[in-house]
């Protein structure tokens, strides 16, 4: 047994004097589209990574996936990431696309809403239940006079037919779907509610990090690089996401592209600071998702 | 205690090997609850899985007999002329090969959010074995037994209630054990759509990483199809004893 683990271990090595870099799995909760362009964008190689990016779909469960080791790195967003490790997942956030939450209720612009608190007055609301915003608003206004479906995913089919029917959203993403299809809409981001949380954020599980720092070093500097040449120039990179998500047309990956610019800009792109990560903690443990609030620093590395 | 034990032993055994794996720390917590995580997930949510399990239940079985009667109405109907048969026949496949998670958002727009939606899915998903085994019951019927009947004049109708129809009965029975464990699946797919019941539970409880609940209601809908299936195992006793060797008891 000690004979063959030495074996392997030559082996790695001599692979890893090579210079040939070993796959690295990128794993995406969603398929390709404009919130993951910086990480088609990033060039790995320069960095001495050799990156296969795995897209996701509904559902698909990232933050376990790296917690158990089938994808190095993935895309989670930072309250699952909070209620992850308080299940015992060491997993660590390194690079946060999303400054500020994308996300949203968007309702029929003709029922003149004005506040988030208006929408659970009357009607449907399709929401994932299970995420902690929903909880918040459930809590803030009470669920009694709206009737709460789940949510269809990026489908607006439902939303079109029936104008007292709202739905959470990605505010760059069926908003414009729908002013496509002709019908006015008011947005209401969650951040409106003082709920804030990191999204599209890069982790990685603990244990990986500590047995590779360069390698996450090398990941984070691809990443950020990838992320600068997205904003500024997105063209290239929208065409390689177009061919692989066809569903997409050029002209939305455009239009998203633009309109989620002003989440992403920061001094320093993908920068997290503790006090944010203090907020979510705090309200995920009011919200009983987490038993006990945890440390802010072990939820994130400034690489 | 005869007949319990043996399905004990296997239950015991798998769920003493996964509590010893878990809590070990072979396999993380966060990836396979450990089965008395999964007991305390039930009792401590029992208000909220009890109310789930009823909704579930209600879809289930209404879907169920629906795809039921309709099956072996179609059934009978498509046995009654090989015109009709091969007509038809190929359009029943429809329902087997129908991807349920594909059309499911569509049922909410047909019928709406709740309670129509889930069963609709029920439905969908458990009709074809049902046709499937009850249209091969009633084409295998004994040919000197229908000579019989012929001889003595017997009409198409009294054919069928007193010939065909008895004589088709364990592979309807049998069309009824598939059935009633899709009709579960269908009502817990279209709940994930249409929301409420155990599906909802599993899909909320997924969003917020609780392993946990989601074996939990797992645990559940097994409970409720294998209940669904004592029923059809209980009728086919019944139903059979007298006559068929496959509930023959043996002595």
């Amino acid at each position: 047994m000690m004979h063959r683990r030495s074996f392997l271990g030559v082996c790695a090595a001599a692979l890893a004097a090579c210079g040939k870099p070993a796959k690295i799995r990128l794993a995406l909760n969603w398929k390709p589209d404009p919130q993951f362009g910086g990480f088609y964008a990033a060039p790995y190689q320069k960095h001495g990574l050799d990156v296969e990016i795995l897209p996701g779909g509904a559902g698909t469960p990232t933050v376990q996936m790296i917690g158990a080791g089938s994808a190095e790195f993935g895309i989670v967003s930072a309250d699952e990431l909070v209620v992850a490790r308080s299940r015992g997942n060491d997993v660590v956030a390194l690079f946060a696309v999303f400054q500020n939450c994308p996300q949203g209720i968007m309702a029929h612009a003709s029922r003149h809403l004005t506040s988030i608190g208006d929408v659970l007055k009357e009607g449907t609301l399709a929401i994932q239940h299970g995420l902690p915003y929903a909880r918040i608003l459930e809590k803030k206004y009470g669920f009694d006079h709206v009737k709460v479906v789940p949510s269809p995913g990026g489908d607006i089919s439902a939303f079109l037919r029936d104008e007292k029917f709202a739905q959470q959203c990605f505010v760059m993403s069926e908003p414009l779907q729908a002013r496509h299809a002709g019908v006015d809409v008011t947005v209401f981001p969650v951040a409106d509610i003082g709920y804030n949380p990191y999204t599209t954020v890069l982790a990685a599980n603990a244990a990986q990090l500590k047995g590779d720092p360069d390698r996450a070093a090398a990941m984070v500097a691809a990443v950020r690089e990838g992320w600068r040449a997205y904003l500024d120039d997105p063209k290239p990179t929208n065409s390689h996401m177009h061919d692989l998500n066809p569903s997409m047309d050029a002209a939305t990956f455009a239009e998203v592209a633009g309109a989620q610019k002003s989440f992403i800009e920061n001094s320093r792109l993908g920068a997290m600071t503790a006090e944010r990560w203090t907020t979510l903690i705090g309200q995920l443990a009011d919200l009983g998702d987490i038993p006990q609030a945890m440390p802010a620093q072990d939820c994130f590395r400034s690489l | 205690m005869k007949k319990f034990l043996p399905p004990l032993i296997p239950l015991v055994v798998i769920a003493l090997t996964a509590e010893v794996t878990v809590r070990s720390g072979a396999v993380p917590s966060y990836l396979v609850p450990a089965p008395s995580a999964v007991l305390r997930a039930l009792l401590d949510s029992r208000d909220e899985l009890a109310a789930a399990m009823a909704k579930t239940s209600a879809a289930a079985l209404i879907g169920f007999a629906l795809s039921t009667l309709t099956g072996v109405a179609i059934a009978v109907l498509l046995s009654s002329s090989r015109a009709i048969q091969r007509a038809f026949y190929p359009y029943a496949v429809f329902f087997q090969t129908v991807p349920i998670i594909a059309i499911a958002p569509l049922l909410v727009i047909w019928f709406g959010y709740g309670m129509k939606t889930v069963i609709a899915s029920a439905f969908i998903v458990s009709i074809f074995p049902v046709i499937a085994n009850t249209l091969t019951g009633l084409l295998s019927t004994d040919p000197a037994l229908r000579d019989l009947f012929r001889l003595y004049g017997a009409s198409p109708g009294v054919t069928l209630v007193k010939l065909r129809f008895p004589a088709a009965l364990p592979q309807i029975l049998t069309g009824l054990r598939v059935a009633s464990g899709l009709a579960v699946i269908g009502a817990i797919v279209g709940e994930f759509i249409g929301g409420q019941g155990l599906g909802s539970v599993v899909d909320v409880a997924r969003t917020q990483q609780r392993v946990d609940k989601v074996y939990a209601a797992v645990l559940l809908a097994s409970a409720l199809g294998l209940a669904l299936f004592g029923l059809i195992n209980l009728i086919s006793a019944l139903t059979l004893r007298r006559w068929h060797a496959s509930e023959a008891t043996i002595e």
